[in-house]
This record gives C-alpha cells, sequence and structure tokens, in this order.
C-alpha cells in the first residue's frame, strides 16, 4: 500500500538518506531500525511532510504523492505516534479526540457543544478498538499507555491507514507493552499497516513481521523477521559483532571488590520510599531495578542532594555525609546522570568541552580564571578515552551529537570531577546500540579502576547485562537482591512487581 | 560548532552593516553630525548607557532581566545629593555606589530565593527606586557642588568623575572602556562568565551538575544594581546635579540596546562585542535624530520600533523558518507538483 523508493535527502550537504526504499503491506507491521543518526527519524518525518525530499517517489496505493506538509499526510491517512504524546490534560478523553470537531447543537443553540452527542461520538471511536475507558476521564488521569491507546483512537476516527509508532513502548511498564502489542495486533486484522521504531530488539521480534535496518542513511536490508536472529540484527545495524557481554561475563574470574564506598542506611522519604539500606563497594556495579514509578529515580535524587530524605544516612567512603544539595555531592565525591540529559544534562548551547568540563572549575579555573591548555587538554583526554564522536571537533555545541555521544559528555563531566561513586538514572534510554556497548564497556573499566556505580534502570536486558549485584525495588521496598549469576529475567521481573521471595 | 560561530559572525557582521548604513546616513542629513564636538559629545551620552548595559549583558546571558537600572540611577544620584553635606561628597557618592549593589541584591534575593519572575520583580523595584528617589529629593533637584565652600578638595576630585580625563579621554568614557573590557575578559576567561553561559543555558542542568545557580545569580544582579551606582556618579558629577527625574526610562535603552547586539531574552548566548554595537547603533540613531530636530516623541517610537525589531528578529532566527518553501506557498514542491488535496 505504501512505498518510498530511492529517498535521499541532505542538510547542508551532509547525507543523511542515500537511496533508502521501504515498502509497507496492508495488515502489516513493519520494524524500522537503526541506530541514531542512521536516518530512520528523517524518513519518517519526510513520509510525513516534515521534510521535503531530494530525491525519491512516495508511492500510495500505486500513485505518486507529495506531502508539503503533515496535514497532507494526515489527509492521506498516515498519522504519527510520537514518543512524547500531544495533548491537552486537563480535557477529557472525549475532548481530545474530538478537538476541533466537537458536535454542536442545533439552531439558536449552535454556538454551545452538545456534550452527549460528543460522548456518544467518542464511545463510538474508543468502540472500535474495544478499549473500556470513560470518555469523560481527563486526559491526565489515564496511564500512560492508555494515552497512547487514545491517540491511536483518535488516529483511527480520522481514518488512518497507516500508522507510524516512534518507539511507543519507552516508557511503559511490561504488562503494559503487552497490551500495546495487543492492540498492535487488532490494528493489523483491520488491514492496518503499521511502521514501527524501537531501540529494544526483543520487541521488535515480538510484534513485527517484517524488518528495515538502516545505517548511515543507506538501506542496509529487509528481510522477514523469522529469519533474523537477534545476533544477526544487531550485525546488521552496527555492522560489526558485538558480543553478549553476559554470557563473556559469566565465565571471567570473580572481580576485586574494596570497600564499602556508597553505604545507604534507613533512608526514607514518605511516599517515595520506606528504609532502604544498601551499599556499592569500591570496583562493583550494582543495579537497581524497578518499573517505572518504583521509587528508584527518586532514591537517586534524594542521594544527589536533588530531593529531602525525611529520614536514614548515606555514607561515602565510610564517612557520614550531610547532602542537601548537587553542590554538597558533588564535593562529597559523587556524581550524577540524570534520566533526560537533554533538560538535566548538558546545556545543549554549549561546546562539547564546555559541558565536559563543566563541574570541575575548582581545578581547571583556580581563582576563578581557566587555564586553557589543561582544559582543552582534559577534554582531549574524555573525548579519546570513551570515544565521543562529533562533527566538528570539542568546539561542537552537544545540541549537534547524539543520544549516545550526548551520554557520554555527561558520564565524562563527572570523570573530570573525579567522582568515586557513580549514580546513573537509566544510562541507555534512547541510546542505540552501539554506543550502549561503549558505555557499558566503560563502566565496566571504571568500576575496575575502583569506582563505586549504581545504575538505575527499568530496562531488563540492561541490568543483566552490566550489573555485578541486582537489588530489586517495588513501591519503594526493596524486594530482593541478587547476585548476577543467579538473576534471571523471571526472578528479577517477580521481585519488582511485588512479589516476595 | 562551525555554522554556530559563522552565525555569529554573520550577526556581528551585519550589525557593522547596520551602523555604517547609519552613520552614512545621518553625515548626509546633517553638517554637524560628523563633528569633533558632536562625536565627543555622543560618545560622553553613551557612558550611562554603556556602563549599565555591560553588566546588563552578563546578567542577561544567565537568563536574567533587570528593568530597574534607571530608578536606581536616579535614587543613587539623589543619594548623593542628599548625604553631601552631612556626610562629605566622597562617602556620599561612595555610599550611593553601595545603595547600587544593595538595590541589585535585592532584586537577585527575591529573584532567587524568594522566586518572583525577574520581569515582576525588577518591574516592582522600578517603581520602588524611583519613589524613594522622589521622597529622599523632595521631587526637586538637588544641585551638587560646593556650596559652602568648605571641601574645596573633596569636590574638586568628585568633579573629575564627570569631566576630568584619563590618557586623555574623558573620564565617564574612560571607566566605561575599562568596565567593557573587564567584562568582555569575565565572559571569555572565567568560571563566572561561563556559569552565566551555563545558567542561561540550561538553569536545571547546571544546578545538576554542581553549580550555586543561585550564587551566581545574586552575584549577577548585584552587579547590575553596582553599575547603576557607578553611572550615577558619573552622571551627578558631569550634571553638578542630582535629579529624581534622572535615566528616564533608560531600562528600555539599555535592553533595547542589549537585545539588538544580539543577547537573546532566553539567556544562555551573546557577546558583548554585540552589545557594543547594539548601543552604538541605537544611540547613534537616537544623537542623529536629535541633529535633524525630530521630537523626542519621534525617538521614543523609533527607539519602540528597534525593540520590537530586534526580539523579533531573534524569534524568527531561532525558530529555523523555512523561507524558501514559506515563499513558495508551502503547497507546491521544489519539483513543481502540487501537494494533494486534503481528504485524498
Amino acid at each position: 500500500m505504501l512505498e518510498m523508493r530511492h529517498i535521499r535527502k541532505s542538510f547542508y550537504g551532509v547525507k543523511v538518506l542515500d537511496d533508502v526504499s521501504i515498502n509497507l503491506y496492508p495488515g502489516e507491521t513493519l520494524a524500522l531500525l537503526g541506530e541514531n543518526g542512521a536516518g530512520k527519524s528523517t524518513l519518517i518525518k519526510i513520509l510525513n511532510g516534515d521534510y521535503s525530499r531530494d530525491a525519491g517517489d512516495v508511492i500510495l496505493d500505486g500513485v505518486p504523492v507529495h506531502f508539503a506538509e503533515p496535514r497532507d499526510a494526515e489527509g492521506a491517512g498516515i498519522r504519527m505516534i510520537y514518543q512524547e504524546l500531544h495533548y491537552a490534560p486537563e480535557l477529557s478523553v472525549a475532548e481530545n479526540l474530538l478537538l476541533g470537531r466537537l458536535p454542536h447543537r442545533q439552531g439558536l443553540l449552535g454556538w454551545m457543544i452538545d456534550w452527549n452527542a460528543a460522548r456518544e461520538q467518542a464511545r463510538e471511536a474508543l468502540k472500535l478498538l474495544n478499549v473500556n475507558i470513560d470518555p469523560m476521564t481527563k486526559m491526565r488521569d489515564l496511564s500512560v499507555v492508555e494515552r497512547e491507546i487514545i491517540e491511536i483512537v483518535k488516529a483511527l476516527s480520522r481514518k488512518a491507514r497507516i500508522i507510524v509508532m516512534d518507539e511507543p513502548t519507552a516508557a511503559l511498564t511490561p504488562p503494559e507493552v503487552q497490551q500495546l502489542f495487543g492492540i498492535i495486533r487488532d490494528l493489523c486484522k483491520q488491514g492496518i499497516g503499521i511502521i514501527y521504531i524501537s531501540h529494544r530488539l526483543d520487541e521488535v521480534f515480538q510484534i513485527a513481521q517484517r524488518v528495515t535496518v538502516l545505517r548511515d542513511g543507506k538501506h542496509v536490508d529487509t528481510r522477514p523477521i523469522a529469519e533474523m536472529t537477534h545476533k544477526a540484527l544487531v550485525h546488521m545495524m552496527v555492522g560489526r559483532d558485538i558480543e553478549e557481554r553476559a554470557e563473556v561475563r559469566k565465565g571471567t574470574a570473580a572481580i576485586q571488590l574494596g570497600d564499602r564506598l556508597l553505604e545507604v542506611q534507613g533512608l526514607a522519604k514518605t511516599g517515595a520510599f520506606e528504609d532502604i539500606s544498601f551499599h556499592v563497594r569500591a570496583g562493583e556495579i550494582v543495579a537497581l531495578f524497578g518499573l517505572l514509578g518504583a521509587g528508584h529515580n527518586i532514591l537517586t535524587q534524594t542521594i544527589f542532594g536533588i530531593e529531602k530524605a525525611d529520614s536514614g544516612n548515606v555514607h561515602i567512603g565510610g564517612h557520614p555525609v550531610q547532602v542537601a544539595s548537587p553542590q554538597d555531592a558533588k564535593r562529597a565525591g559523587i556524581g550524577f546522570v540524570p534520566l533526560d540529559r537533554k533538560v538535566n544534562g548538558l546545556v545543549l548551547g554549549m561546546s562539547v568541552q564546555k559541558n565536559i568540563t563543566l563541574s570541575n572549575w575548582s581545578t581547571l579555573a583556580p581563582f576563578g580564571i581557566f587555564r586553557p591548555k589543561k582544559e582543552m587538554h582534559n577534554t582531549r583526554h574524555w573525548v579519546d578515552k570513551l570515544g565521543i564522536r562529533m562533527a566538528g571537533g570539542i568546539e561542537t555545541h552537544t545540541r549537534y551529537l547524539s543520544g549516545g555521544n550526548q551520554q557520554k559528555v555527561v558520564l565524562a563531566r563527572w570523570l573530570e570531577a573525579n567522582v568515586r561513586v557513580l549514580l546513573l538514572n537509566e544510562p541507555t534510554w534512547g541510546v542505540d546500540v552501539g554506543a550502549r556497548s561503549d558505555i557499558y564497556d566503560q563502566l565496566e573499566a571504571l568500576a575496575a579502576q575502583g569506582l563505586a556505580i549504581l545504575i538505575v534502570s527499568s530496562d531488563i536486558e540492561e541490568v543483566l547485562t552490566v550489573s555485578h549485584r541486582i537489588l530489586t525495588i517495588y513501591k519503594g521496598h526493596l524486594t530482593g537482591e541478587f547476585m548476577q549469576s543467579e538473576a534471571t529475567q523471571e526472578n528479577l521481573l517477580h521481585a519488582a512487581a511485588g512479589g516476595t521471595l | 560548532m562551525k555554522s554556530a560561530r559563522n552565525r555569529s559572525l554573520a550577526e556581528i557582521a551585519s550589525l557593522v552593516v547596520i551602523l555604517t548604513l547609519i552613520i552614512i546616513f545621518f553625515s548626509q542629513a546633517s553638517p554637524i553630525f560628523l563633528t569633533q564636538r558632536n562625536l565627543d559629545n555622543m560618545l560622553l551620552d553613551i557612558t550611562t548607557v554603556g556602563i549599565l548595559a555591560v553588566f546588563t549583558t552578563l546578567l542577561m546571558i544567565g537568563g536574567g532581566l533587570d528593568l530597574s537600572v534607571g530608578s536606581t540611577v536616579a535614587l543613587c544620584g539623589v543619594v548623593i545629593g542628599a548625604l553631601q553635606g552631612t556626610w562629605g561628597i566622597l562617602p556620599a557618592a561612595a555610599f550611593a555606589v553601595a545603595i547600587g549593589a544593595l538595590v541589585g541584591l535585592a532584586n537577585g534575593f527575591l529573584v532567587t530565593y524568594v522566586g518572583i519572575n525577574p520581569l515582576i520583580t525588577t518591574l516592582g523595584m522600578l517603581s520602588i527606586a524611583r519613589g524613594l528617589a522622589f521622597v529622599f529629593s523632595d521631587g526637586l533637584t538637588i544641585p551638587v557642588f560646593d556650596s559652602e565652600g568648605t571641601q574645596f578638595d573633596a569636590y574638586n576630585t568628585f568633579t573629575q568623575f564627570g569631566e576630568g580625563q584619563v590618557f586623555g579621554i574623558a573620564t565617564p568614557v574612560f571607566i566605561m572602556f575599562v568596565l567593557f573590557i573587564l567584562g568582555l575578559l569575565i565572559l571569555q576567561f572565567t568560571s563566572y562568565g561561563r556559569a552565566m553561559y551555563a545558567i542561561g543555558g540550561n538553569a536545571q542542568a547546571s544546578q545538576l551538575a554542581g553549580l550555586s545557580v543561585r550564587r551566581y545569580r545574586m552575584i549577577a544582579y548585584m552587579l547590575s544594581g553596582l553599575s547603576a551606582g557607578i553611572a550615577a556618579v558619573l552622571l551627578t558629577s558631569r550634571l553638578y546635579a542630582a535629579d529624581p527625574r534622572a535615566a528616564p526610562a533608560m531600562e528600555l535603552t539599555v535592553i533595547t540596546a542589549v537585545v539588538l547586539g544580539g543577547i537573546s531574552l532566553a539567556g544562555g548566548k551573546g557577546t558583548l562585542i554585540g552589545t557594543a554595537l547594539g548601543v552604538l547603533i541605537l544611540t547613534t540613531l537616537l544623537n542623529g535624530m536629535k541633529l535633524l530636530s525630530t521630537s523626542t516623541d519621534a525617538q521614543n517610537i523609533a527607539q519602540g520600533v528597534v525593540l520590537l525589531l530586534a526580539v523579533g528578529l531573534d524569534q524568527l532566527r531561532t525558530r529555523d523558518i523555512n523561507w524558501t518553501a514559506w515563499l513558495r506557498g508551502s503547497r507546491l514542491m521544489p519539483d513543481g507538483t502540487k501537494a494533494i488535496a486534503k481528504g485524498d
């Protein structure tokens, strides 16, 4: 039903898409894979009319089409569902569904909205997917997956025949992911074509029939998913083999653990978490695994001094520390890689160099005056060591870096600040496979140098891959502790879902 | 990024072009414009705006805003006038500078610790400072010279601030240059300048990187007030008088010049070179209009238009509008085919 043939696109002379072709059949889910910067989103934006193409054809039902703006694409039955949803949180489901075309009363009262009709229309629309949501609920009272479903319903009610989903599961819990997949399968049965973009390969194997892989703006291959293995997919995306880390590590000798660098005793914060006690030794990578909202994010924020604890204490290197602010935490030798690097991690309009050195002015700018040579030298050191890749050298603004390289910049900042304890919050969200592997390598190397590393994650593959020891958290309570050798997807999920051991 | 640097160079270049055009225009329109005397006067006239603009630039790069600088100049001047008899002129002048810093500190405290929006905070302070200036002066212009003939040396020194010369340059102009160079050095080479760019670029990330964002911001507001104090001393000395009506709507001129020079209202970017050009363009325009005996009303209108133009251009620049597509009416594709109609 849809074909994009030989699409080419350059920005400022840089080829972003070079002869890329995809096709989509009715009732099919096509997974679109590739590392960040591979050209997935550019391709999708061309389809949606956000960008124009330099060359190539878009063919819909055998007819060449041109979309000058998103409205045109929508008119043709193509609908995007982005990672960040756009909705009015204070309005009801019905209002969000019917926004811009709410039914009005008849006659003199024509300026008034006919709420009964609106409710009925919304109910009809929701029936398309057999979902049980009251159309009068406020949007903000829905769960994330319910909001996504509303977005899909909205697309359907506007006669969408092709739905593009960009990382729809990034913020979903495993049961919610399954719920969404149920909906996607329903859509396919109704003959709707889905283009599914994700970084999570296991999902692709579950939901897609075929997969198209892009790398560096080029079309690598399109294959039925049944012919593929996990390893082969990664190879296609990255262009090289990435070792099966967990397998390799299980074989290596026990790591050398040092003293307890980070020790948390009885930490509590009303409404967030209670009686949390654990430690991380020098040389150790501990993962704190929980589903979204389990309290693990706020726990690291508390250790770093962003949030205030009600009781309990934190010891760094055996000494009790009072951490009331990030400045205190930095002084105590704690670094923090936050959840949303673009909002909380980077100054996007500042260079790679200035971002890397942002937390180490005490050394690089004695008496408040920078020592440019030393600053540049140290920056180069981390850029080389972490393999930070950018187009224009260390003066490049971090805005122009890919997600993985941005994350490395944030990591480099804390290494430059010479911290001993590193807290990482979902360190590889939105980071592609290759950069993810780099980051894991670095974390292992850092641990081997004697840092204590605590990773907070909702990504079970990540947790199983990179950590030596795993703690599970559920509704603000620690519910389990596993050595890597004894952890499995099943027992971790069981503990993180509140099951007792 | 190469392109970012090129873009800021292009901005500077376009400001230089605008300045040149204005100078050419007025030198043709008025025979007095290019005379040594007018240029000297103009430079002297710039000093108040120029000094304030340096620290407003620092503050705005850090994401702040100070509307109270004009009123603070008046208040500090009146403080000198009111205290000259009892304290002596030089202590009174020093105290006025301290009052300026104190006003800035109050602004900073209200913005960073109490959390009031900077626009509202400094708008309130604008009103308070102007009001206090009228209270302390009973609404009258206070003469500032050695009326009793008892402090000859002190007044002599004080007068030097406004009328003296350093290295053959009028003292206020010299002080403005020194502060400008100081500002350049701060922004380019110190952690304080770096902090302004970082905080203006992303305050939250700066906080999480361990910077004391509040303290840096407080200091920026304090410096802004301090610069108003310094400007007040120079102005009072030059005019031999302290006027509660001094520096009317000066904040508007300063912010117009700074924004024209490429400082974004959102913070995080801009340079002092741009600010210097912005100040020169705006004051040259106003001076030229004055020479052509345009009314002050027309000058006010011109200044407002320049402000809106500058902010509007800043908005358009940051939005990355595809002008070619827009000019094409956006429904025609580059290859000339028509976009398909809705509902197809």
